[in-house]
């Protein structure tokens, strides 16, 4: 039993190497234009503390972070009404439903361009295209979770005396705020990656600047640096979210039976 | 036997479902009288349309012929109890939430509405379990609370549609015991909807069976035997055995 325990410890250790391993020996060859990971650690310590464009590596990630949770925040609030909308409204339904439809299969990014000339390089563009990746998967969820609810629930509200009102409010929205939450889930990670293709296109600051910073001056560990920091603070963020599940919806999410 | 006063009257009933390319007759012609505080059991096959009635009553779909009249008014949406198949207790409620909702959503101040409602949790025997979700409980506790919800709305009408269908044998017969302790103690009328002919004996004051295509009531029997009734004593089984010939099978 101790024995299989120790296995699950074991394994992640393990493919850690072997990553490492792979990573270093693709890194010494010849010409090789990946650092190695001691390289790469290097240049973080070194980044930490020498500013890029007078900001150390922290201090850039805020500066993407700030950003994501900005539009993340009006995404949240606009995506779920216009998810309740379309989804609980039969009419609304007709009327925006087909636009919508429309404009959901674009790539948030395929708006840069139109997005730049709109609202200029400043902050402001940013913020709107993150916002387009992270609305588009919270409207998404809550329609098909305002859509999935069970008609059985729908009908023991109205006989239980739930006015129209009450209908959603305290017997649809709830039900479907496990649904809600793994739109905001995706919204976020979508919202982080689209943070860093817009400042790849144009910015001051943010890792999305910093990764272009490092492919003009050749600088790779620098690359490699701050892809990994997206990665670790995209999986941040996801844990912060499922832990947030569980605190939110209990009875979905609880490991009680 | 005294003459009970008619509680709902049920004349030339019929529904029919309009689809898209034919019509569905399902009830046709049911006249059925239900008595103020008697345990009525309507009997028939599954997919019969018993749900269909009983939604009718409820107000949650119009019949297309014939009319329904509450001796005392039709009561308004939230003032009829009802218990459903699936028990339809909603997940993110806790026992408690779910059998104060109906008082909850009438604008009853907290206290008083979790005052009423542990009352009846108390008479369905769940004390001890107010703040347990409704996943934490097994199939026989849920219904329980489903009950509880129901009698919670205070209503002197009880539908109740299949309401043990899904349970195991054995929950089955205490369940069935249960509720007609809860029908001595709080007497209310009670409309009683199974496909099982010995849960109808055991329980009804009466039993309408439904049968035929489209529904209509086939017959109507009294089982004239003092509770609590004993499965295996003749009469029941003669009763038993006279319904099931009239009975239709579903396949």
């Amino acid at each position: 039993m101790n024995k299989n325990k120790k296995i699950y410890y074991f394994l992640p250790v393990l493919s850690l190497l072997v990553f490492l391993i792979i990573w270093t020996i693709l890194a010494n060859k010849d010409g090789s234009m990946l650092p190695t990971p001691l390289a790469t650690l290097t240049r973080f310590f070194e980044i930490m503390q020498k500013p890029i464009s007078k900001s150390t590596l922290p201090l850039h990630i805020w500066a993407s972070l700030k950003r994501v949770l900005i539009a993340f925040s009006i995404a949240v609030i606009s995506g779920i009404s216009l998810g309740i909308g379309l989804g609980w409204n039969k009419k609304f339904n007709a009327f925006a439903g087909p636009i919508f439809e429309i404009l959901r299969p674009i790539p948030p990014i395929a708006w840069i361009p139109l997005v730049i000339l709109w609202f200029g390089i400043g902050e402001t563009s940013k913020i709107v295209i993150v916002f387009i990746g992270a609305f588009i998967p919270i409207v998404l969820n809550t329609f098909s979770g305002i859509r999935a609810i069970d008609p059985l629930l729908i009908n023991a509200g109205k006989v239980l005396g739930a006015n129209k009102r009450q209908l959603l409010t305290d017997i649809a929205l709830p039900t479907t705020i496990p649904a809600i939450l793994a739109g905001i889930k995706t919204a976020l990670s979508s919202g982080w990656m689209c943070v860093v293709a817009a400042e790849m296109i144009v910015a001051k600051q943010g890792v999305g600047f910093l990764i272009v910073r490092g492919q003009e001056s050749g600088d790779t560990a620098l690359i490699v640096v701050c892809m990994l920091a997206i990665g670790i603070v995209s999986a941040i963020l996801s844990t912060i979210l499922t832990k947030m599940e569980g605190v939110l919806c209990p009875w979905k999410f609880s490991k009680t039976k | 036997m005294e003459v009970l006063k008619d509680k709902i009257i049920i004349r030339n009933l019929s529904k029919t479902f309009y689809l898209k390319d034919k019509t569905a007759e399902v009830l046709k012609n049911i006249n059925i009288d239900v008595k103020e505080n008697e345990f009525l059991v309507l009997l028939g096959p599954g997919q019969c349309g018993k749900t269909v009635l009983l939604n009718i009553l409820a107000d949650l779909d119009k019949q297309t012929e014939g009319k329904v009249e509450f001796t005392d008014g039709r009561p308004k949406m939230g003032d009829l109890g009802i218990v459903f198949q699936k028990y339809a207790l909603f997940p993110w409620k806790t026992v408690m939430g779910n059998v104060e909702m109906n008082q909850k959503l009438k604008g009853t101040n907290k206290e008083t509405r979790q005052k009423s409602a542990q009352e009846y949790i108390d008479l369905v025997g769940l004390q001890g379990f107010e703040k347990a979700l409704p996943q934490q409980l097994s199939g026989g506790m849920k219904q329980r609370v489903g009950i509880a919800r129901a009698y919670a709305s205070e209503s002197d009408i009880m539908l109740m549609d299949e309401p043990f269908g899904a349970l195991d044998a054995q929950t089955r017969y205490s369940m069935e015991d249960e509720i007609l302790k809860i029908w001595e103690k709080k007497k209310r009328t009670v409309i009683f909807v199974t496909n099982n002919v010995e849960e109808a004996i055991y329980l009804g004051d009466r039993i309408i069976l439904l049968g035929g295509s489209p529904t209509s009531v086939k017959n109507e029997y009294v089982p004239d035997m003092a509770r609590p009734r004993n499965y295996t004593d003749t009469p029941f089984l003669k009763l038993r055995n006279e319904i099931i010939a009239n009975m239709d099978l579903a396949l």
